[in-house]
C-alpha cells in the first residue's frame, strides 16, 4: 500500500507543483508589466490609419457622417489616413467594448455618457494645446468635458453642439387683441411667452374658455431633463461643487420647493396627461391641429413640428410665420405663478453638450485627434448646424448663424442652461426624479383631502426624500 | 375535511422524508464501500498499476493496451499543457482575483478580475475532469490487473469501444451535454453565486480590481435598516403575484380549452385562433399597448373623458392595487392561451369512458370535473404548473414594461409594484450593485426551490406516480 500510495502522493505533489510555481510566476510577471506609461499624442500621425466614427443615428441618416468622412479622407488621403462608418449603435458601451477590441475610435456621445468612461480611463485625456477649436468654444461647454484624475485636471472630449430646451408656440393661435391685453411692457413680444406667470394665466384661460379641450402650455413633467431645471431656478442643484460632488445632493437646497410649487401650478393648467408620458409624442400633433398653443422641448425636433403641420394642410410660408421657437420664459421670483410683486428670475433647464472623445484603446490617437479637429472645424460645425439643425458649441458658427443658436449659447455660459452632471453618479438621478414630478404633478388631480403638496413645507420634505433616495441608490449599498 | 388534508399533508411529507433519511443513512456504508475499493486498490495494485498512478496510460501501456494508453497519456500531457500554459494562471487568479489594476491610458493590460473568475471557475472545472478521470484510469488499470491475475484476457479496446455504443451507451451519449452543460449552464452559475462573495459592483467594476468579501453582501442586507421592510414587503407581493397569477392563467386556460372541446361549439379553430394570436405577438410589445391603453393619453381614459368622466391613473403612482389587477390580467392575456394549447393536448387524450360510467352512476358535470377532469389534467400538468410558478414568481416584464421607474416612499429603490425580480433589476443594472443582486438571487433562488419542492412533493405527479403509469 505504501509504494501506491506514494505514487499517487508523488502524483498530486507534481501537479500543485506546477500549479503553484506557475501561478505565482505568471503573477510576478504580470506585475513586472507594470509602469510603462507613455503619452500617447506624439503628434506624429499614424499612417495607414482607419479609424472607426461611432456617430448619432440622426447624423448618420441626414447623411451628415457620410459628407464628413468623405470630407476628412480627402484632406487625409496623402497620409494614408482613411476613417469609416464604426457601424455600431449610437449608445455603444465602451466600458465592455473597448478593452477587447470592438469599441469606436472616435465616439460622438453627450457629456454625461462620455464622462462616465473617465473613471475606467476607457476615453484619453487630451492635449489641450494641440485642439484646434479651444479659444472658440466656451468655458462652460468645455466644463462639461473637464474632470480632475490623478491630481491633475485634463479635457477629455471637444464640445461640438449644445442641447437646451426652447419655447415652441403658435403665434397664430395669440389672442386677436394681444398687443392690447398681453403685452404690459409693449416690447412687441407677447407676455405669455416672456412670462411663466403670464403663460400660466393665458393657459388657465384657454383651457376654462374650451371646457378642457385646448390648452395653453401642456407638457409632461415625468422627464426630469425637462423638469428639474425649475428646482433650479430657485436655488437647487443637482451635486455639489459645480455637479461633481455626488455626496453632496441638492435638489431641496435653497427655495427649490418653490419650483415644485411652479410644476404643481402649471400641472393643474393642463390635464391628467401632464402626469405620465403619453402625451410626449403626441405633441407634435397636438400643437400643429391647435390643442396645445404652447410646449418646451429641444431645438433638434423643430422638423418634427413642420411635418405634422403640413400634414394638417398648412403651407411652409405659413409655418414658418407662426411657429415660432423662443427663449424659456421667466419664472416670478416669489415661486408663485399668481405673484408677479417681487420682479422675475431666470428660468434655468437642464442641458448638455454634445461631443467627440477619443477611445483610450484606439491604435492611432494621433489620426484620431487630427480627425476631431476636423470635425469640430468652422466649416464641418457650420455643415453640421446646416443640415442637422444643431445649436453649435462654437462660438464663432453661433454668432454667424444668429438666432436661437446664438441664445442657447448665451444662456449656457450665463448659467440658464445647467449642464447635465458629468460624473458617472448621474445615472442614479433619474428615478427618483421622475417619481417626484410625476407625483407633484398628479396632485392638482386629487381630491383636496388627498393633496399631498399643498403647502411649500410638503414639498419640501418630498424634495428631501428625493436627495436621500439618490443617496441611498449612490452610496448606500457600496462596500 | 381539514383534519384529513393535514393528514395527507404530513404522510407525504414523513415519506419523502423518510427516503431522504434512508438515503443519509445508507451514506457511510456506500462511502465505506467506496474507501475499502481504494483501500484494495492501493494495497493489491502491481507496479504496472502505480505506473498508472504516476504517469496515466502507463499501466496500461506496460499491459499493451496501447490505444487505451495512448489516449490517457494524451489526456495527462494536454492536461499539464493546459496548467502549464494558462490553468496553472487562472487557478491562481481565482484566489487573487487579480493584482495589477489596467490603465488604458498608459497601456498596462492588467488584471480583469470578472474574466479571472471566470477562468479561474473553468480552471477548477478542468481540474474536477482530470481527477475524475485519473481515478478511471488506476481503475482501468487496476481491472487489467485483476484480469491478468485470474487468467482472463483484459477487454480489447475494440470491445471497449463497441460498449460505448451499446452497453455503455448512456456514457457516449451524456459525454457531450455534460461538458456542455458545464460550460454553459453551471459555470455561468457558479460565477453568479461566487459574484455574491465579493464586492463587485457600485465603484468596483473593471479595470478597478474586485476582491472576496466572503458573507459580507449578506451581512449587509440583513443589517441594513432600509433593506429588510422592503425585502418582506416585496416577499409578500411577490408570493401573493405569483399564486394569483399562476391560478388564474391555469384555471382559465383550463375553462377556455374545455369551453373549446365541447362538442356544442361551432367553429372550434376560428375560436382558438383569438388566444393563439395573442400568445403569438411578442410580450413586451403587448405590454406596451396595455400601457399606452392605460395611460392618461390612451383610449380607455379617451373614452370615460369623452363619455363626461375624469381620467383615471390606471398606472399612475397612486395606482397600487390597480396596477397591480392591470399587472395579473395583463399577464392572463399573455400566458392563458399557452395553458389552453397545454389543457387541450391534455384532454384530448382523456379516457371518454370514465365520463360515461361517471354520467351511468349518475354524476353530474361538475362532479366529473372535480374528480375526473381535474385530477388528471393536475397530474399531468403539475411539473408545467411548478415552472408557471416560478416564471411568474420571477416575472421581470410584466411591472417593467407597465409601470417601470418609480421608487416609492416606504420602499429602498423599488416600487410597491416591483416584484423581487424588479427589485434586483434596479439594484444591479440600474445601480450597479451586482454583488448584492447575486446575493438577493441566491435568497430568491433559496425560497423558489423550496416552494417548487414542497409543492411537488404535494402533488398527485409525484405522490400518484404509479396510478396514472
Amino acid at each position: 500500500m505504501g509504494k501506491n500510495l506514494s505514487a499517487v502522493v508523488a502524483h498530486i505533489a507534481v501537479i500543485l507543483a506546477i500549479i503553484i510555481t506557475l501561478g505565482l510566476a505568471g503573477a510576478f510577471a504580470q506585475g513586472a508589466s507594470a509602469g510603462q506609461g507613455s503619452d500617447r499624442f506624439t503628434g506624429e500621425l499614424e499612417e495607414g490609419a482607419v479609424l472607426r466614427i461611432l456617430e448619432n443615428d440622426t447624423a448618420i441618416k441626414q447623411g451628415y457622417l457620410e459628407e464628413l468622412l468623405d470630407a476628412f479622407n480627402a484632406a487625409y488621403a496623402e497620409y494614408g489616413i482613411t476613417a469609416v462608418d464604426a457601424n455600431m449603435d449610437q449608445y455603444t458601451d465602451l466600458e465592455n467594448d473597448g478593452p477587447y477590441g470592438y469599441g469606436p475610435d472616435v465616439l460622438y456621445q453627450a457629456n454625461d455618457r462620455i464622462m462616465r468612461y473617465v473613471d475606467g480611463r476607457h476615453i484619453m485625456p487630451l492635449p489641450v494645446d494641440a485642439i484646434d477649436c479651444l479659444d472658440v468654444v466656451g468655458d462652460r461647454a468645455w466644463m462639461a468635458y473637464s474632470a480632475t484624475t490623478d491630481g491633475q485636471a485634463n479635457i477629455f472630449g471637444v464640445p461640438v453642439n449644445v442641447q437646451g430646451p426652447l419655447l415652441y408656440y403658435r403665434k397664430d393661435l395669440l389672442p386677436e387683441n394681444w398687443e392690447e391685453e398681453w403685452d404690459d411692457d409693449k416690447n412687441g413680444v407677447p407676455d405669455m411667452v416672456e412670462y411663466w406667470t403670464d403663460l400660466y394665466r393665458f393657459s388657465k384661460q384657454r383651457k376654462e374658455e374650451s371646457g378642457g379641450q385646448e390648452f395653453g402650455y401642456m407638457r409632461s413633467f415625468l422627464e426630469p431633463y425637462f423638469s428639474v431645471g425649475y428646482l433650479y431656478s430657485y436655488g437647487g442643484y443637482t451635486f455639489g461643487n459645480n455637479n461633481t460632488d455626488p455626496s453632496d445632493i441638492g435638489h431641496s437646497a435653497g427655495n427649490a420647493e418653490l419650483g415644485g410649487r411652479v410644476i404643481r401650478q402649471l400641472a393643474s393648467v393642463m390635464d391628467e396627461r401632464c402626469i405620465d408620458d403619453s402625451v410626449t409624442t403626441g405633441a407634435y400633433s397636438a400643437l400643429a391641429s391647435g390643442e396645445f398653443f404652447a410646449t418646451i422641448t429641444t431645438p433638434d425636433v423643430y422638423t418634427m413640428f413642420v411635418d405634422e403641420m403640413k400634414a394638417d394642410g398648412y403651407s411652409e410660408e405659413y409655418i414658418a410665420e407662426n411657429l415660432v421657437t423662443a427663449d424659456i420664459p421667466m419664472l416670478p421670483a416669489s415661486g408663485d405663478l399668481e405673484d408677479e410683486s417681487e420682479g422675475f428670475i431666470e428660468c434655468k433647464m437642464m442641458g448638455g453638450v454634445n461631443g467627440y472623445a477619443i477611445s483610450s484603446y484606439t491604435d492611432y490617437p494621433n489620426a484620431a485627434l487630427a480627425f476631431v479637429n476636423f470635425a469640430t472645424s468652422y466649416e464641418m460645425v457650420s455643415r453640421r448646424n446646416e443640415l442637422l439643425g444643431i445649436v453649435p458649441a462654437r462660438s464663432d458658427v453661433a454668432s454667424d448663424v444668429g438666432g436661437l443658436s446664438e441664445v442657447i449659447n448665451t444662456n449656457l455660459e450665463e448659467g440658464s442652461i445647467v449642464v447635465m452632471p458629468s460624473i458617472k453618479e448621474n445615472a442614479q438621478i433619474w428615478t427618483p426624479l421622475q417619481t417626484f414630478f410625476q407625483d407633484i404633478a398628479k396632485d392638482p388631480y386629487r381630491t383636496a383631502e388627498e393633496y399631498k403638496y399643498d403647502t411649500l413645507e410638503k414639498i419640501k420634505a418630498a424634495l428631501v426624500n428625493v436627495d436621500e433616495q439618490i443617496y441611498d441608490a449612490i452610496f448606500t449599498l457600496r462596500g | 375535511m381539514q383534519e384529513a388534508q393535514t393528514t395527507k399533508v404530513k404522510n407525504a411529507f414523513s415519506e419523502r422524508g423518510r427516503k431522504i433519511a434512508a438515503w443519509f443513512k445508507g451514506l457511510p456504508a456506500r462511502t465505506k464501500e467506496k474507501f475499502a475499493f481504494a483501500r484494495e486498490i492501493l494495497n493489491q495494485g502491481n507496479g504496472k498499476v502505480r505506473a498508472s498512478m504516476l504517469l496515466m496510460g502507463m499501466g496500461q501501456l506496460l499491459y499493451r493496451q496501447w490505444a487505451k494508453g495512448i489516449l490517457y497519456l494524451l489526456v495527462e500531457i494536454a492536461f499539464l499543457a493546459y496548467f502549464i500554459l494558462r490553468g496553472a494562471d487562472d487557478l491562481l487568479g481565482f484566489f487573487t482575483l487579480g493584482t495589477v489594476e489596467s490603465n488604458a491610458w498608459y497601456g498596462i493590460e492588467g488584471d480583469n478580475s470578472v474574466i479571472m473568475m471566470l477562468m479561474g471557475i473553468l480552471a477548477w472545472i478542468a481540474l474536477l475532469f482530470y481527477a475524475v478521470l485519473y481515478i478511471a484510469n488506476i481503475k482501468d488499470c487496476y481491472a487489467i490487473q485483476c484480469a491478468a491475475d485470474t487468467l482472463k484476457a483484459p477487454k480489447s479496446f475494440k470491445k471497449e469501444l463497441s460498449e460505448l455504443l451499446d452497453k455503455k451507451f448512456y456514457k457516449t451519449a451524456l459525454a457531450l451535454p455534460i461538458v456542455g452543460v458545464s460550460v454553459f449552464s453551471i459555470l455561468p452559475i457558479i460565477f453568479m453565486i461566487l459574484i455574491a462573495f465579493t464586492n463587485y459592483g457600485g465603484d468596483i467594476v473593471p479595470p478597478a480590481l474586485v476582491d472576496w468579501v466572503w458573507l459580507d453582501n449578506f451581512g449587509r442586507i440583513l443589517t441594513l435598516g432600509q433593506f429588510a421592510p422592503t425585502f418582506f414587503k416585496i416577499f409578500g407581493w411577490n408570493i401573493i403575484w405569483a399564486v394569483l397569477s399562476t391560478a388564474l392563467n391555469y384555471f382559465a386556460g383550463l375553462g377556455l380549452a374545455l369551453l373549446l372541446n365541447k362538442k356544442c361549439v361551432k367553429g372550434k379553430t376560428f375560436w382558438r385562433l383569438f388566444p393563439i394570436l395573442a400568445y403569438a405577438v411578442p410580450g413586451f410589445i403587448t405590454l406596451i399597448a396595455f400601457k399606452y391603453m392605460f395611460s392618461y393619453g390612451g383610449p380607455i381614459n379617451q373614452m370615460i373623458v369623452d363619455a363626461g368622466g375624469t381620467a383615471i391613473g390606471f398606472l399612475d403612482i397612486d395606482a397600487k392595487w390597480t396596477a397591480r389587477l392591470i399587472g395579473l390580467f395583463a399577464n392572463a392575456w399573455l400566458n392563458i392561451p399557452s395553458s389552453m394549447l397545454l389543457a387541450t393536448g391534455i384532454l384530448s387524450n382523456m379516457n371518454t369512458d370514465l365520463y360515461e360510467a361517471a354520467r351511468v352512476d349518475g354524476a353530474s358535470a361538475w362532479k366529473q370535473f372535480v374528480k375526473i377532469t381535474l385530477p388528471y389534467v393536475l397530474f399531468a400538468t403539475m411539473p408545467v404548473l411548478i415552472s408557471q410558478f416560478i416564471a411568474n414568481f420571477n416575472n421581470f416584464g410584466i411591472f417593467y414594461f407597465l409601470r417601470g421607474g418609480l421608487y416609492m416612499e416606504g420602499y429602498f429603490l423599488a416600487s410597491d409594484t416591483d416584484l423581487l425580480i424588479n427589485w434586483l433589476y434596479n439594484m444591479s443594472i440600474d445601480n450597479n450593485y451586482y454583488s448584492i443582486g447575486a446575493a438577493i438571487s441566491i435568497i430568491i433562488f433559496i425560497v423558489t426551490s423550496v416552494i417548487s419542492l414542497a409543492v411537488y412533493v404535494l402533488s398527485p405527479s409525484y405522490k400518484q406516480e404509479e396510478t396514472y403509469q
